[in-house]
């Protein structure tokens, strides 16, 4: 037990760093109604997306990512707001079996419109809200948290402040007993084998090899070439070459701890260890997968600045350099650009972001929170033109 | 029977004078919506404008141009974050090309958010003022028909409506209404007919509005009150409230605030 994290419970042993009640649509004409509700009432947060329950090749990856979002122990209570068709059924009962804290179902069909929809979701919203407040933080073990490395907007920086920086702070947390995951795979491209170097086994190894080599191939079977899309054009203005070069700096984030496994998309975080998941380099796509695994927070490194949060999940926001942290300081919750600047070590700015993540994770609100910045993407792997 | 329009320049004239505040990229959906809030413009959420490769870059471009340019539009603002794969710039340049009523901002040149909010609420407002909404007759409808729903009553409409002179699009592509709607609006209709699936509920487009039919199925009787018209309804009472709506009786999924944008993919995100 650490004496310094304080969560709470949860009813399946997890641990929560918020207590959100969270109202998911789980059809995207209800996205409308389920923003009205959070809007209106004491709290709740939402998210609206474009998935019309349609069955194709994403269907697993859509139910998973909706059931993993819905019961992320930072929800104190999910209330789905369902037109009750097999695939949102489906959502609702695989949230339950990952272990989802409280849930409520409000099926329009039965309630008979949105307006009605509208009006039960704010009275049980703001209930449940009156609920959260009589909750209180206790005594956490380390494996209580589960971090998510997120960078986006990179520059010529991250791989040298803001990237190691991170990296300290996670070798802490493993360390402790905290789990921390690495994700984007099209920025380890390049990378790969390094990190495949430091697995546990030589099998974790080769998944690591494998899980960059099948992104590789499934992009090459569509006979496209990555560049133009990666490194972006924001990162080659920021001063980044190649892919190769932005993957070398994203690799950093992961500190120097051994990786103990490799996740599919979404897949559920175990409570400690480092691991690496196959994610998409968009940035909410990828948050949006962290959230779905039960990952409660997120330390996003970013060199150009974005606003870019999750619903669900404290997202700190880490500057790279000295410039971008002045010029947009509402986006910013520390400046690792004073390592470049000569101002502070390395270590030092992995130690402030260690105390930050264990101030957010009691409770200190990130500016991506108070900025309500509640975005969300669904990941498809498959052309939704041709159906 | 009259039609009330409004005229916008070289987006043609529309039914509806809203203006467009457009987020490039998923990043700037949160900004885009505070600056529409406070001046009462219209925007939506949505995942894309960054980590596109391939045909989607032009895909998703015209897409966001194909929004822009809708003739139910009255001017644009372009909010991006700056370092996206679909850069604001230059769409709003392309935008420019045939309207001078669109501006554009960029968050990581702009301050941050409150810097981009207020520049944007700014900059929406002088749009606003400077494009006041001119009144016309709208000579000739374009309507979309999304036929999620084979249902028998549209060609008795499509046929009085073309006897009439009206233009007509029907989307019937895809089961999913979204996807219909998508390619409707690339088409430039200026009201939409849906006829969802009978698993699929009243649904709208943010620009267009959208009259919902219903079906016989058990998911639209229960959901009744979400439609616009019941399974019964004639073709004259449908056409009644094309007319009805053209002329700014709200659709309920406008009522609402409904509708979204819901544009198809080829390739993964990378």
């Amino acid at each position: 037990m650490s004496d310094q994290l304080k969560a709470f419970t949860r009813a399946d042993g997890r641990w929560g760093l918020r207590n959100h009640v969270l109202i998911l649509p789980l059809h995207s004409a209800l996205s409308a109604t389920a923003r009205k509700i959070a809007d209106e009432s004491d709290g709740a947060v939402a998210v609206s997306h474009d998935w019309s329950g349609e069955v194709d090749a994403d269907f697993n990856r859509i139910i998973k990512t909706f059931s993993g979002f819905a019961a992320n122990p930072n929800n104190y209570a999910t209330v789905f707001i369902t037109i009750g068709t097999p695939g949102e059924l489906l959502i609702i009962d695989t949230a339950k079996k990952l272990g989802i804290n409280k849930a409520e179902v409000l099926n329009v069909a039965e309630l008979g419109s949105m307006g009605k929809i509208a009006n039960a979701g704010l009275r049980i919203a703001n209930s449940l809200l009156k609920e959260v407040k009589t909750q209180t933080r206790i005594s956490a073990p380390w494996s209580a948290l589960a971090l998510g490395q997120e960078c986006g907007g990179s520059d010529a920086l991250s791989g040298i402040t803001a990237n190691p920086a991170l990296g300290v702070a996670s070798d802490r947390l493993v360390e402790l007993g905290s789990a921390s995951v690495l994700g984007e795979t099209t920025e380890i491209l390049g990378a790969e084998h390094l990190l495949a170097a430091r697995a546990i086994t030589p099998e974790i190894g080769a998944q690591i090899i494998e899980t960059v080599a099948r992104y590789e191939r499934s992009i090459n079977y569509e006979g496209i070439d990555m560049r133009g899309a990666q490194p972006s054009r924001g990162n080659i203005e920021g001063g980044l070459t190649t892919l190769e070069e932005k993957s070398l700096g994203a690799a950093k984030k992961a500190g120097n701890a051994q990786f103990s496994g490799v996740l599919e998309y979404a897949d559920q975080v175990p409570r400690s260890g480092l691991y690496f998941m196959d994610t998409p380099g968009h940035d909410t796509e990828q948050l949006t997968g962290f959230a779905a695994a039960g990952i409660n927070i997120v330390v996003f490194t970013t060199g150009r600045g974005t606003p870019t949060g999750s619903a669900i999940m404290p997202t700190i926001k880490v500057a790279t350099n000295t410039t971008m942290a002045t010029a947009i300081p509402d986006l910013i919750d520390l400046n690792a650009g004073t390592i470049a600047d000569g101002v502070k070590t390395l270590s030092e700015v992995g130690g402030e972001l260690f105390d930050l993540i264990l101030a957010v994770a009691n409770g200190q609100i990130t500016k991506a929170e108070r900025g309500l910045h509640h975005e969300f993407s669904l990941s498809r792997m498959y052309n939704t033109v041709i159906k | 029977m009259s039609m009330r329009g409004f005229d916008h320049g070289n987006r043609g004239i529309g039914v509806r004078d809203h203006q467009l505040i457009l987020p490039s990229v998923v990043c700037s959906t949160r900004v885009s919506s505070r600056i529409a809030k406070e001046i009462g413009a219209i925007t939506f959420a949505h995942q894309h404008g960054c980590g596109f490769i391939g045909n989607d870059v032009g895909r998703i471009t015209d897409y966001f141009a194909a929004l822009a340019n809708h003739p139910n539009v009255s001017s644009t603002l372009v909010v991006g974050l700056g370092c996206e794969t679909i850069q604001g710039n230059e769409l709003a340049d392309k935008l420019l090309a045939k309207n001078k009523s669109t501006n554009y901002l960029v968050t990581q040149e702009s301050g941050g958010v409150q810097g981009t909010v207020d520049t944007g609420v700014a900059a929406a407002k002088a749009l606003r003022d400077f494009y006041q909404p001119t009144e016309v007759v709208l000579p000739r409808l374009h309507l979309g028909i999304d036929l999620s729903n084979d249902d028998l009553k549209v060609y008795e409409i499509v046929s009085a409506l073309t006897n009439v002179g009206v233009d007509i699009s029907v989307a019937a592509t895809h089961k999913n209404s979204g996807l219909n709607f998508s390619d409707l609006m690339e088409a430039g209709v200026h009201v939409i007919l849906s006829f969802p699936d009978g698993n699929q509920p009243a649904s709208g487009f943010p620009l267009i509005p959208t009259i919902n039919v219903a079906s016989d199925s058990p998911l639209h009787l229960a959901l009744s009150d979400d439609f616009d018209l019941s399974a019964g309804a004639t073709s004259e009472e449908i056409m009644e409230k094309i007319y009805s709506v053209i002329n700014g009786e709200l659709t309920k999924v406008e009522a609402i605030g409904a509708g979204e944008i819901i544009a198809g993919r080829e390739v993964r995100s990378v």
